[in-house]
């Protein structure tokens, strides 16, 4: 095996036969939300709480948080969606605030601007703490919640629910969440227990907005030497002011995973397993509904490398109602020095991308079906280069995917839902089932880099990237973007002072199933850009940061909230 | 727009240009090595389509100075000023302002007794009426302001040093404001004295 020792990051993904990371270091303003910043892909917020994320070369039709995998285990399941967002893992010791808007409220323009009046612009919020551990044991307590994006859907959402449906302000956030606990951790053990409260809204399949009230929610972790266990009690509280409805949710998921640990990563064969698994009790309109009330997914997760130049990965996970194989192999033929070369062939076959969802939505006095009969089988075969040279390093990335019985939703009928009458407000949703893509939807992607680097002061990357799809990709959520490039800088002054800029470029995407005309999001240029003061000899980070600066604001996502400029700064000291 | 656009991609390539220091091995050693807290007072003359807006107004606040790199310091300020609207439509006396203010100062290489500084901008504004009147007024001009509003910018500023007594230092700030507002950008030029005195 050749030795790569200096070869960043980026080059290393590469190697390994990941997407290229392709954000700068711009802190994404939630834990969770690092889509925000990246270039190579199709990114559609919506909110807070979902978002179309598909990275240009994963491969099929579905986006990143569709897929279950066991990387998401402590991810939180929103309807049929893995979400970083809101997170529920603790921080590192510190204490921590956070600040910021949308940016273009009026202020004293309000007193003179007749024209062109903007709608209400949003803040973001968050403070907390971790204490510094005694004898192993420490406190911890955080309160977030992110209002931008709230325009999505505002009118029929506020009127949806009783009173503000957050824990601070009136802007009706997609979350709001507080929780406060105690762990233990020393060197074989980290233990936590924490307890709160917290708002949500889920974005369904029939692009309705649902919310529920968490009251409490109650999530525990261990984690001893290789063995995870997560379990959570969430007490769900569900209501539809417009049809005078509730409805109560207790639910239970989590699970234990053995994950293969350094001394088993030394051997040929590498193990991991676990089990994730969810229980629920509904009482009332809760609006979608688990199968038996219950679901539990075993799976089991291998790496054969026999030599050093080939390796095999499968996970796999099967069920009484499901199966899903997530496979790859990989050759990494020996090249000269500096050279890397990975060729590579992948698959994802199953019956459905995410096991643990619920398998019904109720809208009215339909029912829609959230599973789809038959199968889908995704191939992917890609090669990457990355070439070394001093301070500089190039690569690309190219593969050829076809993907059979791909996941859809077939609309029978588009509907609307009214709002808040005095605004005239709607939203747009629609019935259907889910269902498959019976045809082969076949795509060839290209993408190229360039990164250049001096010590830990300065590190610079281009990129660019295109994608070609054939077949009837009218009938998939969306239609990716064909093309994006990208230029990301992080200085790093004197050691204390960090500037990241993000500038990129995306091409049109289009939703081709969530209203009656396909809603195009046009392509654009973003520039994100982020400041930090460092202070590291007393721990201490101020940041401001830019996100979406030069871009149009527009709606990314039928029902979603506009994705404007904001502006968001970041106060912490670490113990 | 575009014009708002470049003027914000301007301001934050200042703000990264200015921020260049002197490579310096210690840097961490001189970070908080010295620190000063001071007063501030002056006037606040709106400009642009502003001027129709609101009047000038007084000032006040604290400010806290820190040492960053060598010639290089870090600055805190926390201001109030009161605005009076101008026009008579606005259905309140004024508007409370808050202003928080980070940033940093250069010192100039060639006039001793001046610093160069440049940071973001966080102001809280709300109008000086009762709770229960807010809903009534928001269709007027000024109603958004009934309830609590933030919008954040970038300042830039000419800090000058006049006098300078054992751990006092007097002198006078000239700063310039741009907030990231709609559908204008909102400026104002500031115009304070300050005392400063050395906590180490």
């Amino acid at each position: 095996m050749k030795k790569f020792v200096g070869i960043p990051f980026l080059a290393l993904s590469v190697l390994l036969g990941r997407a290229v990371a392709s954000f700068a270091q711009i802190p994404a303003e939630m834990e969770g939300m690092e889509y925000e910043t990246r270039a190579d892909g199709t990114f559609l917020i919506g909110g807070p709480t979902f978002a179309f994320d598909r990275i240009l070369g994963a491969g099929g039709v579905h986006s990143e948080s569709e897929l279950w995998t066991p990387a998401k285990l402590r991810d939180r399941l929103l309807f049929n969606r893995w979400s970083g967002t809101p997170s529920w893992t603790p921080f590192e010791p510190s204490v921590w605030m956070k600040t910021g808007n949308e940016l273009g409220d009026l202020i004293y323009q309000d007193f003179v601007a007749e024209k062109n009046r903007p709608a209400n612009r949003t803040p973001i919020l968050e403070g907390g703490f971790r204490t510094p551990d005694y004898k192993g044991l420490w406190a911890t307590a955080r309160l977030f919640q992110d209002d931008h994006f709230c325009s999505g859907a505002y009118g029929y959402r506020y009127k949806a629910v009783d009173g503000d449906y957050s824990h601070f302000g009136a802007n009706w956030p997609f979350f709001s969440s507080a929780y406060g606990g105690i762990g233990y951790t020393n060197s074989l053990v980290n233990a936590s227990v924490l307890a709160g409260e917290e708002y949500l809204w889920f974005y369904t399949a029939t692009s309705l907005w649902i919310p529920v009230h968490y009251k409490p929610r109650v999530e525990g972790r261990v984690d001893v030497m290789d063995l995870s266990l997560t379990v959570a009690y969430e007490d769900g509280e569900y209501q539809n002011m417009y049809k005078k409805e509730t409805g109560t949710r207790k639910e239970v998921n989590g699970s234990v995973y053995y994950k293969c640990g350094k001394a088993c990563q030394k051997g040929i064969l590498q193990v991991s397993a676990g089990l994730a698994f969810r229980a629920v009790d509904d009482s009332g309109s809760v609006y979608t509904e688990l199968e038996e009330d219950r679901v539990a997914w075993p799976f089991m997760e291998l790496r054969v490398q026999p030599i050093q130049w080939v390796s095999a990965d499968v996970t796999f996970g099967i069920n009484e109602r499901d199966w899903l194989v997530q496979d790859s192999l990989q050759f990494m033929p020996i090249t000269p020095d500096d050279l890397g070369v990975t060729i590579g062939v992948k698959n994802i076959s199953g019956t459905r991308m995410n096991p643990l969802a619920d398998t019904k939505e109720f809208y009215g006095d339909r029912v829609v079906d959230l599973t789809a009969d038959g199968q889908m089988n995704l191939i992917q075969g890609y090669l990457t280069f990355v070439d070394t040279m001093g301070y500089v390093a190039m690569g690309g990335r190219g593969s050829y995917w076809a993907e059979y019985g791909a996941e859809t939703f077939e609309v029978e009928e588009y509907l609307s839902e009214k709002g808040d009458e005095k605004i005239h407000a709607s939203i747009q949703t629609r019935y259907g089932n889910v269902g498959r893509i019976n045809d082969w939807i076949k795509g060839v992607t290209g993408e190229f880099w360039l990164n250049a680097w001096y010590r830990d002061m300065f590190k610079f990357t281009a990129m660019a990237g295109f994608e070609h799809i054939d077949g009837p990709v009218e009938n998939a959520e969306v239609t990716p973007a064909e093309f994006y490039t990208g230029f990301t800088g992080d200085w790093l002054l004197n050691g204390t002072f960090k500037i990241s800029h993000s500038l990129r470029y995306r091409s049109d995407a289009q939703w081709n199933l969530r209203s009656r005309d396909p809603m195009v999001v046009k392509g654009d240029w973003t520039w994100d850009a982020s400041f930090s003061q460092i202070f590291p000899k007393y721990g201490l980070t101020l940041t401001g940061t830019l996100l979406h600066v030069l871009a149009d604001e527009v709606m990314e996502t039928v029902n979603g909230g506009y994705d404007r400029i904001r502006f968001i700064c970041t106060a912490k000291k670490t113990f | 727009m575009i014009l708002n656009k470049l003027s914000l991609a301007l301001a934050i390539a200042f703000f990264a240009v200015l921020s260049w220091g002197e490579p310096n091995t210690s840097v961490e050693d001189v970070a908080f090595s010295h620190a000063s807290i001071g007063i501030e007072g002056g006037e606040i003359y709106p400009f642009g389509v502003l001027e129709d807006a609101v009047e000038n107004t007084l000032y006040g606040g604290l400010n806290f100075r820190y040492a960053y790199w060598e010639n290089v310091d870090g600055v805190v300020m926390f201001h109030y000023a009161y605005f009076k609207p101008v026009p008579e439509a606005v259905p309140y006396d004024g508007v409370h302002q808050a202003m928080g203010k980070v940033g940093m100062d250069v010192q100039l290489p060639w006039i001793n007794f001046a610093k160069l500084g440049a940071g973001f901008a966080c102001n809280w504004t709300r109008a000086d009426l009762e709770d229960e009147d807010k809903n009534e007024i928001y269709a007027k001009p000024g109603g958004t302001l009934g309830d609590n509003e933030t919008e954040f910018g970038w300042y830039a500023r000419l800090n000058l040093n006049v006098l300078h007594y054992e751990k006092y230092k007097v002198g006078l700030n000239v700063m310039w404001e741009e907030l990231w507002t709609l559908p204008e950008r909102s400026d104002m030029l500031y115009v304070g004295l300050y005392v400063e005195r050395s906590l180490w």
